[in-house]
Formats: structure tokens, sequence, C-alpha cells
């Protein structure tokens, strides 16, 4: 009975005031789901934790500022995302613009600067709480300099973050590209020639632990260092004879072998 | 109440000094601003410039505070001599308590020494401590245990002794403060023989009988056979040994062959 009147009056309505109802549904359904999804996704990101884990990072601090959180800002940035999406309809609907495709051109574009954005955003708060972790791991090392470790990282995702949004908004990013080529060449390429030693030890010293040819009390000698072994880790054997004390590198055993004195 | 006020007047009346045993921050922050108190604590939890760690926390109170006095004197704190007044906790969690001690004023029986300047890390003798002091507490299935710790210069350890079994930490990477070392060590505190731990940390060996040089040693009348053994490597090379005792049930560390320390483990 009731759907048979609403359908009798929509069919009475002119051209022009219906597409202004659908323009109006269109914009309150718009505002409903928006709603519900910035509820669903604040729901999830705080059941994953997302808060605890951006604590700290100056972005939530930011945030914070503002009176707001970065959980807050996160889902009203998708509620906004599916009103505007809602709100192009309706405008579509009414005809209120004449270029259609200008619509259908923004209506493609709304989701990449929404990825973009959001790209942005997740970049900040990792690379802040990447360089948390990093420099509080790196805070028992005592060295001042050791710092530089978690900007670099915190820059480096930046720069990552930056590179997809911009390609997501179509940005020629070819030479940022090269950029990043170059640049993770250099890191790779330098952090290997500076670790050679120690990864060549780390190798030979698994070996070492695993098999103990020698063992702790033997009498060894070792690229010429005679005397008693002290101490195998990962990287080094220490061997003592009569106060002096030689720190051997692991590579060393493997590759000059070692003379076991039997007493 | 003004004569309770005088008394701890005169106690704390031109001292050079003060020790602040595991202050809390606001407190230290008071301190901090007219005079630059020494803490002594487990962690330095406070900033202190002037810090000394509490490797235990020693449930005698006379011991904490020779601890505390010793390494201020070590670290250049304090001077031979000077006075000092130390607020330390011995009833409640908080400061309750004010002494008044003269550096250098009883004999420096080295306890400082025994972690600081040790061959083998100040962890790994606060954890073999702590391992021998829980063993002494619960003993082996209800039954008091003795046991013999060597901690340090394992090399030079494992040439004065020799096996008197197979050796269970063979191959294996076990090292004193791993969460699994209490039950092994609990269980194999049951075999005679010492146990030989490396600078770092690493169980060496268990099972091991020393043949230290045991001339010139020279510990109290009455204890056994285990803690001559204790004495005499600490005699003959740079480690320290940690020994529990099967008969008192204290646990005594040596260094150099004479005792530095005697815990009782019922009052951890």
């Amino acid at each position: 009975m009731y759907p048979l009147v609403v359908r009798g009056w929509y069919g009475g309505l002119s051209a022009p005031e219906r597409n202004l109802l659908t323009a109006l549904v269109v914009l309150f359904l718009g505002i409903t789901v928006g709603a519900i999804a910035a509820l669903l996704v604040r729901r999830l990101l705080l059941a994953l934790d997302v808060d605890d884990a951006v604590e700290g990072t100056s972005f939530e601090r930011t945030a914070r500022q503002l009176d707001g959180s970065t959980v807050q800002f996160l889902s009203r940035l998708v509620g906004a995302f599916v009103f505007f999406l809602a709100g192009l309809y309706a405008i579509r609907t009414i005809g209120l613009v004449p270029e259609e495709a200008l619509i259908e051109e923004i209506g493609a574009f709304l989701p990449q600067l929404f990825v973009a954005i959001v790209v942005v955003l997740v970049g900040l708060v990792v690379g802040d709480k990447a360089e948390i972790v990093v420099s509080e791991r790196l805070r028992s090392v005592k060295l001042p300099e050791v710092a530089v470790v978690g900007t670099l990282l915190k820059l480096s995702i930046l720069y990552v973050a930056s590179l997809v949004a911009l390609s997501q908004l179509g940005v020629a990013t070819a030479a940022l590209l090269i950029l990043l080529a170059a640049y993770t060449f250099g890191v790779f390429f330098l952090a290997g020639l500076a670790f050679k030693d120690l990864l060549a030890s780390a190798a030979a010293g698994v070996y070492l632990l695993m098999t103990e040819p020698y063992a702790i009390g033997d009498e060894v000698e070792i690229d010429g260092h005679r005397g008693v072994v002290q101490e195998i880790d990962v990287f080094v054997t220490c061997i003592e004879d009569d106060g002096e004390e030689y720190v051997v590198p692991n590579r060393k055993v493997l590759r000059e072998g070692a003379m076991r004195i039997r007493g | 109440m003004s004569e309770l006020g005088d008394l701890l007047d005169d106690i704390v009346s031109d001292v050079d000094g003060t020790l602040l045993f595991s202050p809390s921050g606001s407190l230290y922050e008071r301190f901090a601003e007219v005079d630059d108190p020494v803490v002594v604590s487990k962690t330095n939890s406070v900033g202190a410039d002037r810090y000394v760690g509490l490797p235990l926390e020693f449930g005698d109170v006379r011991e904490r505070v020779r601890f505390g006095v010793e390494g201020a004197l070590e670290n250049g704190f304090v001077e031979e001599g000077q006075q000092l007044a130390c607020a330390i906790a011995l009833f409640s969690e908080d400061l309750d308590t004010v002494t008044r001690v003269r550096a250098g004023d009883f004999e420096r029986s080295g306890v400082y020494d025994l972690f600081v300047n040790s061959r083998a890390q100040p962890e790994v003798i606060q954890n073999v401590l702590e391992v021998a002091i829980e063993l002494g507490k619960k003993g082996q299935k209800g039954k008091r245990v003795g046991a013999l710790f060597v901690v340090g210069d394992a090399g030079k350890v494992m040439n004065k002794s020799r096996p008197l079994s197979y050796n269970p930490f063979e191959k294996s990477h076990v090292h004193v403060g791993d969460p699994i070392v209490d039950v092994m060590l609990k269980e194999f505190s049951r075999l005679d023989g010492a146990f030989v731990i490396s600078d770092s940390g690493k169980i060496v060996s268990a099972y091991r009988y020393l043949e230290p040089a045991a001339e010139g040693v020279d510990i109290p009348k009455g204890l056994g056979a285990r803690h001559m053994a204790a004495g005499a490597i600490t005699k003959d090379t740079n480690a320290v040994a940690v020994v529990l005792s099967e008969s008192d049930g204290l646990v005594r560390a040596f260094s150099g062959g004479e005792i530095l320390l005697e815990l009782d483990p019922e009052e951890y």
C-alpha cells in the first residue's frame, strides 16, 4: 500500500523535481554512509592498536595540538571522501555543472587524490615511528652520531611515500625514481662494503659455534698467535697468552686454519 | 618533638656528602638543587651524574651502605675520611632512614671491585649470584644443595681442571641469564664438580674437577672442600668463584683467594 503511494507521488513530479529529490537523497545517503565508514574505520584502527603504535610520533603530536588524534583524522578523512563522492554524484544528477566530462574527470581523480593523501599520512606516521623505534634500540650504543641512522630511515620512508603519492597523482616521477635507484644502490653497496668483514666473520663464526673444532680452554695457534682460547663468539675468537690477548676475527680462522696444540 | 629534631640535626650536621639509596625522581630533584648527591640504586632512573650501580638489592642494609660507599670512593665521588649521610629505605619502599658513616671507616672489603673490576662482565657475576641465591632458596626437590660456579678467565680455569664426566654443555650455547638456565643448573647441581662460566657469561662446562695450586689459601675453618677449591682457583687464576654452601646454605663470593661477599639467600 505504502510503496504504491510513494511511487504514484514520485511519478507525478516533473523531471527537474525528480532530479532534485534524487540529489537530496544521494546527499543524505552520502552523509550517513560517510559517518558509518568513519566510525568503522575508527573502530578498525583502534582494534588494530594503531593509536598505541603512533604514540609519540610528531604527526600524532600535531594532531593532539589540534584537539584530535591520528586515528580520528584518518577516519574523518575516509568519511569526507565518501561524502565528497556522494556530493559529486548529486551535482551530476541535478546537472548544475554543464560539462559532463569535467565531473567524470574529477570522479576519476578523487580516489587517486585520496590514496595519495593516505599514503603521505601513513608515510609520515611510519617514518616517525621507525625513527623512534630505531633510536630507542640504538640508545644502548653510547654514540651520539648513531641518531643519524634513525633520521636517515625516516627520510627514506618519507621519500618513498611521497614518490608513491606523486605517481598516484600522475606527476612525472621518472627522475625521482632514478634518484631512488641510485640511493638504494648506494646504501646497499656501501653497507656491503662496510660490513664485508663482519659478514664473513659471522658466517665463519656460525660454523665455529656449531661444530666447535676448538673449545674454550684449548691451546691453539691462529694466524701466528698462540694461546689459550678464552672466548668464541659470532665475530671473533679471543686467545690469551701470558698477559697478551689476541682478538682474531673468525674469517681468519677459516681462511688460514687453526692449529690445535694437544697438551 | 624538638629533641628528635635536634638528634636528626646532630646526625646530619657538617656532613661532606649525601648518598641517596634508590631515591624517587622528585626527591632527587630537590637534593640536586642544593648539593650534588651520589645516587646508589639498581638502575639510574633519575639520571644522576654521580651514580653507583647496585648489582643486587642487598637485603642487609649494612651491606648496601658498604657497597654504596665503596662504589662512591672508587669512582672518586667522595674522599677517604669524609662524613657521609646516607638516606636509605629500611622498612618501607620509600626512604625512611638516615645514617651517618665515615668513608673508609670500615675495612675495604672489595665488594665493589668484585663486580666492577673483575674479568667477567658485571651482569654475568650478578646473574650467577642470582642463580646461586635462587638455588639456595629453593634447593633441589626441597633438599639443600651445594654448588660452585667459577666465573671468568675460563680458558685458564679449564686448563687447571679436568672433566669428571662428559660435559653436558658441550656444543651448547647457553648463557647465564637465559631463562632456561635456572632449571638446567638446578638439575645439574645434583652432580658433583664446578660450573665454569666464561667472561661473557657462556656456560663452558659442568662437572669440572678443579686442580689449582692451593698453597697459601686461607679460608675460615669449618668450611669444606668446595670453598677450599673456590678459594684456590681464584688465587691461581683471575676468575671469581661463587659458592653455595650445602651445610649452612650461604652464598659466598671469592676473588683472589679471599671471601669478599657473604649472602644469606633467605633474605632475598
